[in-house]
């Protein structure tokens, strides 16, 4: 049996914008029109800067500087790939398990303290691939198994800790490979590699959104699948390489965290969700698809890590982060006025 | 061709999803006899509910969240704070650190419930948040570190380990949230809205019902019962810790959707969920017992977790596949 839903869908909008809902699309409203909320997360950022440097006058030392750059570097790298998914509507919580996969092969592959292998470069070879594979499988689950992406992805999640736990035997074990941790200690015009590996992480996911037509058809389904189909656009396709993506992005950060940490082990992704989806989100993409981008993302990843450097400094105790973070995802998703156009939220 | 529909057509019958997780249930329990013959007994079937009782509580909790056609992400971080706040409160106020763990759970629940409704948040983003949020304030209250309930302390959690006429306590406390969860899904106005809400949101808005409310409850019911599961887990484990109930969020989950209630929502319930956590509990026991690396379990139970969905969920409610 079939009932149209339409119109009782349409009487539902009304009664639902009541004050409350409304309040915080006219908190934005006051901000100005479509234009300017969008510069409101580097307003954020400007305004976290300036408070923090006028609490504490470290914060803008160069040495500081550094720093949070090469904290971002893990952080942005994951965001890139997460930004696609979010884009089409679609959500991935395999991030953790895909990075920890992705860290094991390259831990395991180049010279470490538990196995003889020494393949070098093409350990970081085989991580990337085998973080591209993890998305793939990810994808493919939910295109044809047709099942929505949170669920595809927890269950993608845990599979990819349980691999990367089994394999490395539950123990910590040591990358020992010179020339991969260069990419942590070698510096390049004062930043650490790994930060330069960040920036070109962001140009190719800037010029696969804005030049290609893969970035293009992304945007298209999450604005309207429906839409983006009548148009033509190979929907599955897309989806399974949007998610091959964004593990390959996963993958190249599990490199650097393990390069950074020098050792993978089995919570070397813990909290790594929750710091690329708040940094996704703040940044101003929506939840809901089709708006926003990998600039936004750069700027909600710095907005994450300057406010932890921040809280550092004020000597806040670090363990109220992913708090504070959660507020942020909060409030984030609360005032952008996109989510007016859902009429069911699940 | 025609076969793969018509076998489709059984696994996507209304009926045969309660019966499928029943059959395999038996199934699983009569594998384990004929290659241990003995397990069958009193005590060991005791042994596997009581393992089972911290999974089942927490998975009827999720529930409610699930059958509304929501999640709840924040369970684990629920219990886990549940278990640090009877773990640091036993020794100053006793018995009565059992209320104020389990009613903060009850509050993050419903704070859960109100962002997702009053802010319009989706409730996997809304959970995640909260979650976050939980686990932030569980890690400061706690240092980082886990609490040993010492001595003093455990006087007032031995209740819970002990055993009433040959059943341990927690096989009976779990059995009574099960009982009460089942009534008040079947019986209560608060379930039969819950179910509507999941079956269908618009008609049942349209039928008067206080759609946002019963979202918020079925939320703060959520986190009260995995508020009463981080605190059963405390006692058993004699600690609590920030991290004390993070494996087990995959588990709950795996057992209500293993159990046959659809993650679309308006289908399912506790009985169903009961069934799911005997299943996950036994396939955790046949794993050790066949000698399935111990780390390997996240991986069955991922796997276990995709299929389940993709034969429950009721692709008709999704117009698109998000």
């Amino acid at each position: 049996m079939t009932i149209s839903t339409e119109p009782l869908k349409s009487v539902s909008d009304i009664e639902r914008t009541t004050l409350m809902t409304l309040l915080p699309g006219r908190i934005a409203a006051l901000f100005g029109g479509r234009r300017w909320r969008s510069l409101a997360p580097l307003a954020v950022l400007i305004a976290l800067c300036v408070l923090i440097t006028i609490a504490n006058p470290n914060f803008i030392e160069l040495r500081n500087l550094v720093r949070v750059a090469n904290s971002a570097a893990v952080p942005l790298t994951l965001a890139m790939g997460l930004t696609f998914i979010i884009l089409m509507g679609s959500i991935d919580l395999s991030v953790e398990g895909t990075l920890s996969v992705a860290a094991m092969v390259v831990v395991l592959l180049a010279a470490n303290d538990s196995n003889g292998n020494d393949y070098g470069w093409l350990a970081v070879l085989a991580a990337i691939a085998a973080g591209t594979a993890m998305g793939l499988v990810s994808g493919l689950v939910q295109t044809v198994l047709r099942i929505p992406s949170f669920m595809a992805t927890l269950g993608m999640w845990f599979i990819g800790l349980g691999l990367s736990v089994y394999m490395l035997g539950g123990s910590a074990i040591r990358l020992n490979d010179a020339s991969i941790r260069e990419l942590a200690l070698t510096r390049l015009l004062g930043l650490p590699l790994a930060v330069w590996v960040a920036a070109g992480a962001f140009l190719v996911a800037a010029i696969i959104q804005y030049y290609t037509r893969l970035g293009r058809h992304i945007l298209a389904i999450g604005g309207d699948e429906d839409v983006a189909k009548l148009s033509g656009v190979n929907v599955a396709r897309v989806r399974v390489t949007a998610f091959a993506l964004a593990g390959f992005f996963f993958g190249i950060a599990g490199v650097l965290a393990a390069a950074q940490l020098g050792q993978s082990h089995a919570v070397i992704g813990d909290g790594r969700l929750f710091a690329a989806v708040t940094a996704v989100v703040v940044g101003g993409t929506a939840l809901t698809g089709g708006e926003g981008g990998v600039v936004n993302t750069l700027i909600g990843v710095l907005i994450v890590t300057v406010l932890a450097n921040g809280m550092i400094l004020l000597g806040i105790s670090p363990y109220i982060q992913q708090t504070v973070q959660g507020l942020m995802i909060i409030a984030a998703v609360a005032l952008s006025l996109d989510r007016m156009r859902l009429k069911i939220v699940k | 061709m025609n076969e793969a529909f018509s076998i489709k057509r059984i696994f996507e019958g209304k009926w045969t999803q309660g019966a499928i997780p029943l059959v395999l249930l038996v199934t699983l329990l009569l594998i384990i006899e004929i290659a241990a013959p003995g397990f069958l007994t009193g005590e060991t079937v005791a042994l596997l509910f009581a393992n089972t009782a911290v999974l089942f509580i927490l998975a009827t909790g999720v529930t409610f969240a699930i059958l509304l056609g929501g999640i709840d992400l924040s369970i684990q971080a629920v219990a886990s704070l549940a278990s640090v706040i009877l773990a640091q409160l036993l020794p100053s106020l006793g018995l009565a650190a059992f209320p104020v763990a389990i009613l903060s759970g009850l509050a993050f629940g419903a704070l859960s419930g109100i962002v997702h409704v009053k802010l319009r948040v989706p409730s996997f983003v809304a959970t995640l948040a909260t979650g976050g949020v939980v686990t932030g304030i569980a890690l400061w209250v706690s240092d980082g570190r886990a609490i040993t309930i010492e001595e003093g302390g455990r006087e007032n959690t031995a209740w819970i380990n002990a055993t009433i006429a040959g059943l341990p306590v927690v096989v009976l406390i779990s059995a009574v949230i099960g009982i009460a969860a089942f009534l008040a899904l079947r019986y209560t106005r608060f379930g039969r809205q819950a179910i509507a809400v999941g079956a269908g949101e618009p008609a049942a808005w349209a039928a008067g019902i206080n759609v946002d409310r019963t979202k918020i409850i079925a939320f703060a019911a959520s986190g009260m019962l995995a508020a009463v599961a981080g605190v059963v887990l405390a006692a058993r484990l004699s600690s609590g810790s920030p991290v004390l109930a993070n494996q087990l969020l995959l588990p709950a989950i795996a057992a209500v959707i293993v159990g046959g209630t659809a993650i679309t929502g308006g289908l399912g319930g506790v009985a169903r969920t009961a069934v799911g956590a005997l299943i996950i509990s036994i396939v955790r026991i046949g794993m050790t017992f066949v000698g399935v690396n111990i780390f390997l379990e996240n991986m069955v139970f991922g796997a276990v977790l995709i299929a389940a969905v993709a034969i429950t969920i009721d692709r008709s409610k999704m117009a698109v596949i998000k």
